[in-house]
């Protein structure tokens, strides 16, 4: 039986985002007229002190004829230029506005509300003398990046592709690659002020309808006056909140998306953030990186359980350590409990202080890393680097054994593939080595399961968080535990699971 | 209210479990070795070898140096293990750690007052001794000379190890070893012995050389001990024989024949009849002929048949005479042929078990040997001079 969580739905927020409510939420219902002057007066009064809408009166016969609004920053000049301005003003009256402009997407409505919502997405408007109905033209060309590889989720082999902050052009990714009309595309806007696009996206027939209805539902409770990433909608619709465990994944690769679209899950796209967000996500997911699927079968699986490993090693190599030089020094083989002695003879703090510093100067470097200019970037590695691995080992501050500890504890943390499930496991090392230093192996051991505890009760839009392993599934030895070649995969497809399963 | 007290009960399971003796590596002490020596005036006098953690400076100096103040001794006189204990822990700055050591000397002249109270008492109660720890003899002289020893490698202890470990026809007994042969019926105990070696010149270091066995009677009193010829048909006898390597002149004066055992085994039967035990032991070996200094060619079945007989007739004369040794002048039982009986016939064991101790040196043995000679072709027959 599937269990969802309950909407979120935040009453005691709504009067504090009501008061905020716009000009073009309060008018709802205020209409077009058929005086073309008073309908300029209509949006004049909505964009006071708004410099970059642009007026623009066409009159044939010096009568005022048509007026043509835009906001001079969201359109492309070359094509209003070209397929509006000009056959309006070579015409010779008479014709209907829709019968001389020439663009694709157009639309028309009465509704003030509504047509002022279509500025913002980069239409024009067209108010014609003594009509009512108001026509809008499609003409965005607000600048965007160009496609580049994804910095978050590189790969050797495979599509060099990742999305960017535009959704249409996001969109077309994904298409190109499901060429189906049992792709779809729902779309709604979320947030008072930002009125962000969003997007959910899955496979009509692959996908479980109740996984989708429960995501509209969720996405439609959200009320925020911005959206600026696909992060903030992500805490709005996570089962757990206070989890360290990411419960949506997050992808800046459309080759990915699309494979999570095949295997039945909803993708949610969100305009102006180059990540899109996939939900039921399961821990396995975050442990896959997209090229496994790429390479030959049997180094993908090596490598799958080479991050396996270091997963384990990403969390308790620190607390092992200090657990085991202060608690259980009989379990180190004599000749290394000797040099280990050795080389803390100088040190003047207890391992687990030690341990401490060091795991923090290291996320502090890491956190440098990222913030610093790519300029100065060799600089602080070198610093950094000598300055930790040398210098402080040879004033006796820090032991070498724990320099090297925590090198093998960073490397591991970079092996997990995804960024989020990463940043997770980053923060879980501290409350472990903290047991480790109090309680020693005992301390580890609580540790551990307290983490199973936790991540195998996660639930991601109903399908538990750690299965196919817990509870066991076939489809583990298949998709988790080995790659199986994927002509293999094809044979043993089975259809989705409704006792919480992810396939 | 009920968070309240889902804390409380997780506080309770951290404060009232958990190892709660943390100590820093570095305040510790690590014991490598101890010789337990007796004094003129029958106490005991326990000496104890710490390791000088490997320090960085010794590691980047590097070069010569070596051993130098790789480790120091501290000694107390005592009657007890206890008082010992106090009385060494007194000497020393850090606590002693007694988990990485790997060897306890016993110097024969406290072995042969008998080892009883000495040693097991002390060694059981303490969860942090290894039962892993090996048990030596110090063959002659004081069982602390052999922890001061300057050895060219590392501490004599760790190296002690590596002789056990890497020995095939040596007697490894380790504390375990010990305690279960003191606890199971009809066995004596035998402990594999070192003793001083010779000085390297112009320094001074010293060697240290395995030292056969020495052997203990019920009392566990050390009675005898074995050279190493002996111990190797010892081993053997105990079915623990690894690899080894055996000698023997051939008949009609052919010359000598040097065999490299790769496998054996033995089997002891024990035969009763009524009140009267016998025991048939076969030892079984494969082997390769190392070395041949006879005119035999091993490539001729004929010849190599000869050889086998006279390896097998050496070998048996040899077992013979160390049975009826042990037997008659060491009376000790380490072979275990009272726990054979224990293990076929234990009623008659219960029975008999108050006299073993002087119905063992009566007792019947028949020994047969078996042997396979593998790898002939590896030797064919001697190089002959040309004339």
């Amino acid at each position: 039986m599937r269990r969802f969580r309950k909407g979120i739905t935040n009453h005691k927020f709504n009067h504090i985002l009501k008061s905020k409510s716009t000009l073009l939420q309060e008018d709802k219902d205020l209409l077009f007229t058929a005086d073309i002057e008073q309908n300029e007066a209509y949006f004049k009064e909505a964009f006071v002190d708004c410099y970059d809408v642009v007026y623009r009166r066409i009159d044939i016969h010096s009568n005022l004829q048509w007026l043509v609004v835009y906001i001079d920053s969201l359109i492309d000049k070359k094509t209003l230029e070209e397929y509006i301005l000009k056959p309006l003003q070579k015409s010779e009256g008479g014709e209907a506005a829709n019968e001389l402009v020439s663009i694709g997407t157009m639309t028309s409505s009465d509704n003030v509300s509504e047509t002022i919502a279509k500025l913002f997405q980069g239409h024009a408007v067209i108010l014609t003398e003594g009509c009512s109905e108001v026509m809008t033209v499609c003409i965005p060309g607000l600048s965007k990046r160009s496609i580049e590889e994804p910095s978050s989720e590189p790969v050797i082999r495979g599509p060099k592709e990742g999305f960017i902050e535009q959704l249409s052009t996001n969109l077309g990714l994904i298409r190109a690659r499901l060429k189906t009309s049992k792709f779809k595309t729902e779309c709604m806007v979320i947030g008072e002020y930002s009125q962000t696009q969003v997007v959910i996206t899955y496979l009509k027939g692959i996908v479980d309808d109740k996984v989708v209805d429960q995501v509209r539902a969720r996405l439609q409770s959200i009320q925020v006056d911005g959206i600026l990433d696909s992060g903030y909608i992500e805490e709005f619709i996570e089962d757990q909140p206070y989890s360290p465990f990411p419960q949506v994944h997050s992808t800046e690769r459309p080759d990915v998306v699309a494979a999570e679209l095949l295997e039945g899950k909803v993708a949610i796209l969100v305009d102006t953030s180059p990540y899109v967000l996939i939900v039921p996500m399961t821990f396995w997911s975050g442990m896959q990186s997209s090229e496994d699927f790429y390479i030959r079968w049997p180094i993908a699986t090596f490598v799958r359980w080479i991050r396996f490993l270091f997963v384990h090693f990403a969390i308790f190599a620190p607390a092992l350590y200090v657990a085991i030089t202060t608690f259980h020094q009989e379990m180190i083989p004599t000749n290394l409990v000797l040099s280990i002695a050795g080389s803390r003879e100088a040190v003047p703090f207890p391992a687990m202080v030690e341990a401490l510093l060091m795991e923090v100067i290291f996320e502090a470097l890491v956190e440098a890393g990222i913030r610093i200019p790519k300029q100065i970037g060799p600089t602080i590695g070198i610093v950094g680097g000598l300055v930790i691995g040398q210098a402080a080992v040879q004033a006796g501050l820090i032991s070498a054994p724990v320099v090297i500890i925590v090198s093998i504890t960073g490397i591991s943390t970079f092996t997990t593939p995804r960024y989020s499930l990463r940043n997770g496991i980053r923060l879980l090392r501290f409350p472990v080595l903290f047991l480790a230093g109090t309680l020693g192996l005992y301390g580890i051991v609580l540790g551990f399961l307290g983490i199973m505890l936790h991540v195998t009760s996660l639930r991601s839009f109903g399908t538990l968080y750690f299965s196919p392993v817990s509870p066991l599934k076939m489809s583990a030895f298949k998709d988790v535990f080995i790659r199986v070649p994927i002509r293999l995969k094809l044979l043993f497809k089975t259809t989705p699971d409704q006792e919480g399963g992810n396939r | 209210m009920r968070t309240l007290k889902c804390v409380l009960l997780l506080l309770v399971v951290i404060t009232m479990s958990g190892c709660w003796d943390r100590m820093e590596i570095n305040d510790l002490a690590f014991v490598t070795g101890t010789a337990i020596d007796l004094t003129d005036d029958g106490k005991l006098y326990c000496t104890l070898q710490l390791a000088v953690p490997g320090s960085k400076e010794g590691g980047s100096s590097g070069g010569g140096g070596g051993h130098k103040g790789t480790f120091y001794v501290i000694s107390a006189t005592g009657t007890s293990g206890t008082e010992l204990h106090q009385a060494l822990q007194k000497k020393s700055s850090r606590k002693l750690f007694f988990s990485h050591r790997s060897v306890v000397f016993i110097s024969e002249r406290l072995a042969r007052q008998g080892i009883q109270e000495a040693l097991l008492d002390v060694f059981t109660h303490d969860p942090r001794n290894r039962l892993k720890t090996y048990l030596v003899l110090v063959k002659g002289g004081d069982a602390k000379d052999i922890l001061e020893l300057k050895y060219p490698l590392k501490q004599v202890p760790i190296e002690v190890v590596n002789e056990m470990q890497k020995s095939g026809d040596d007697v490894t007994v380790t504390l375990r070893d010990f305690y279960i042969i003191n606890q199971s019926e009809g066995k004596h105990a035998a402990l594999g012995a070192v003793e001083l070696g010779d000085r390297l010149k112009e320094s001074q270091e010293q060697l240290f050389q395995s030292a056969g066995t020495g052997v203990f009677d019920g009392d566990l009193k050390l009675t005898g001990m074995l050279d190493e010829k002996e111990t190797l048909r010892l081993v053997w006898l105990m079915n623990k024989l690894r690899f080894g390597r055996v000698t023997a002149n051939m008949p009609k004066d052919y010359g000598e024949i040097g065999l490299i055992l790769n496998q054996a085994s033995s089997t002891i039967k024990t035969i009763i009849d009524d009140d009267t035990v016998r025991f048939k032991i076969l030892l079984e070996g494969k082997g390769m002929i190392e070395e041949n200094n006879t005119t035999l060619d091993i490539n001729n079945p004929n010849q190599l048949k000869i050889i086998k007989q006279g390896m097998e007739d050496t070998i048996k004369q040899q077992v013979e005479q160390l049975l009826l040794k042990l037997q008659k002048k060491y009376k000790s039982d380490c072979v275990g042929f009272g726990q054979e009986i224990y293990k076929n016939n234990p009623a008659m064991w219960n029975r008999i078990k108050g006299q073993w101790d002087t119905q063992y040196q009566e007792v019947t043995t028949s020994v047969q040997v078996n042997l396979t000679i593998n790898g002939a072709g590896m030797v064919h027959s001697t190089l002959e001079i040309r004339k």
